[in-house]
């Protein structure tokens, strides 16, 4: 009984001591954001989708050597000695968004956008053709400036 | 039937399935358990549900290539995967690496070391039911650490920020403020930790003696990490095999007394003390300079093999190379940590309570990802 009681006390006293630090932190501002509503900013080199300029590209397929997970597709044609884009397919299915192929990137042409919400229903829309300018309409409104 | 004959009782064991699909097995882990009534009397651990192939991806991946994968192995502690790989790369080619770049890689390792830490303080806490308060403590601790992590490489979980012959990126003076920040404010946090887990009676009366692992245990079975030092065994390959610049660096290695999970946990919650005076020191001392040295875009060792070892937060993370001479290595074999670790698990849970399992394991702080690879 006598060891029941002690117990009982200890209990409470390291109760007490974890509240009295939960108190503690009650009456801080609150660190969490309410998600959809508040959104932090991303930080500049931030690792979204990828995004293309597809002027800027020169056709050097690096970005296509060093996909790790192959999902960049380009296809090209000569006009006059000069290579120009014809696709460039971009499967973000398999995407890991490891930023290598921005990384190895001669012209600066490929980049990654600040685009982190991608969930879509249907799969075909995964399968992305990066020449299009409004590949990623649906899916701006995601990103914070 | 006759009734004249007596019906004999008899009892007999029983086996239950824990997992895969269980919170408290801390990823996709199957424990087979035979048990007579409440008490455990055989474990059978079943693993592979998490399994990639990555060493026979590796064998197909030029060696920059590679380097995101090994974000997936463990990836509450990605960083310092990197930088097991690239620097068993680095051994293979025989690159030396500037010093500005080894100074940045003991920083973001320890950094990464004291957020996984944080992650299974929490997650030990609550399997013990400390129900979220202190798992979600430790991750608003951890997103400090998370975010420092995104300005620099730009991913919050898969970093891949290590590069052959380097890092990826400077650390600006930005950063380097706010990880100092960081320090400060995450110091009197480890105490809160003390407050209201470490020292809690009923987490106490959980923990204690639950799970012994002697020392000879641990050394036969080869657990590594802060499970062998929780065991009173002082090795730590950071101070008995100093790779970067630990050497340069003051630090303790903290050690259990007697092996059970208890002694586990507060060798966890040592080391982050530990790993914030390692940074301490690093950025006190951080030189200037480069952060990379030039490698050729195609690398191509010599046919040899190499092994080169470091410290993971869970243990030993080794990564065993052999180059052919063409861009990808002949074969890849990682030595993960959590893999020996749970090796070791069903002979402690001989004859524990089925409730005790989950201390155990959550003591052990295993991780799937690794273990199925
Ligand atoms: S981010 Fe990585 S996986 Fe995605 S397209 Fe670029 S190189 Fe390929
Ligand atoms: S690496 Fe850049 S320039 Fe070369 S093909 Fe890819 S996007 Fe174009």
């Amino acid at each position: 009984m006598i060891k029941y009681s002690k117990n009982f006390v200890i209990g409470i006293w390291s109760l007490i001591k974890g509240l009295a630090v939960t108190i503690k932190y009650c009456f801080r501002p609150a660190v969490t954001l309410q998600y959809p509503t508040q959104k932090r900013p991303m930080s500049d080199c931030y690792r979204g989708l990828v995004g293309l300029h597809p002027e800027k590209c020169i056709v050097c397929y690096q970005c296509v050597k060093m996909c790790p997970t192959a999902c960049l597709a380009i296809t090209h044609k000569l006009e006059d000695k000069k290579k120009t884009l014809e696709t460039f397919k971009y499967n973000m299915e398999l995407c890991c968004f490891c930023g290598l192929c921005e990384q190895v990137c001669p012209a600066d042409a490929i980049v990654m956008t600040k685009i982190y919400e991608i969930s879509v229903y249907d799969r075909k829309k995964l399968d992305i053709n990066l020449l299009d300018d409004k590949k990623y309409d649906e899916w701006t409104h995601t990103t914070i400036k | 039937m006759d009734a004249t004959q007596t019906k004999e009782m008899y009892t007999e064991e029983f086996l239950i399935n824990m997992g895969p699909q269980h919170p408290s097995t801390h990823g996709v882990l199957s424990l087979e358990l035979k048990l007579d009534g409440e008490t455990i009397r055989n474990c059978t651990p079943h693993i592979g549900y998490l399994h990639r192939s990555m060493e026979k991806i590796a064998e197909n991946r030029t060696f920059t290539q590679f380097i995101p994968f090994t974000d997936r192995l463990d990836y509450v502690a990605s960083m310092n995967n990197n930088l097991g790989y690239v620097m068993a790369v680095e051994k293979l080619l025989n690159l030396e690496i500037s010093e500005r770049a080894k100074y940045i890689r003991v920083i973001i390792a320890e950094l990464n070391r004291i957020a996984s830490h944080l992650i299974a303080t929490g997650t030990f806490a609550q399997d013990l039911g400390a129900f979220a308060t202190p798992l979600f403590y430790c991750f608003r601790e951890r997103e400090k650490i998370v975010e420092i992590f995104d300005q620099i490489c730009g991913n919050r979980l898969t970093y891949n920020y290590m590069r052959i012959g380097g890092v990826l990126a400077d650390l600006s003076g930005e950063i380097i403020e706010k990880i100092k920040e960081f320090i400060e404010y995450m110091r009197p946090k480890v105490d809160d930790y003390d407050e209201l887990i470490t020292y809690n009676v009923i987490f106490l009366a959980r923990s204690k003696h639950i799970g012994v692992l002697s020392k000879e245990m641990a050394i036969n079975y080869s657990v590594t990490g802060p499970n062998l030092r929780g065991s009173g065994v002082k090795w730590d390959l950071r101070k008995d095999e100093p790779y970067l610049v630990y050497d340069k660096l003051e630090f303790d290695i903290p050690v259990g007394e007697n092996g059970d999970a208890w002694d586990r946990y507060k060798v966890r919650i040592e080391e982050m003390r530990q790993s914030l005076r390692i940074i301490e020191q690093a950025i006190e001392s951080l030189p200037q300079g480069e952060v990379t040295v030039r490698v050729g875009r195609i690398l191509k060792p010599s046919a040899s093999e190499t092994y080169f070892r470091t410290e993971n937060p869970r243990g030993e993370l080794g990564f065993y190379i052999v180059g052919d001479g063409s861009v990808y290595p002949y074969r890849l074999k990682i030595r993960s940590p959590s893999f020996s670790n749970l090796a070791v698990l069903p002979e402690l849970v001989k004859g524990i309570k089925v409730a005790d399992i989950v201390c155990v394991l959550g003591s052990f702080d295993v991780l799937m990802g690794e273990i199925d690879r």
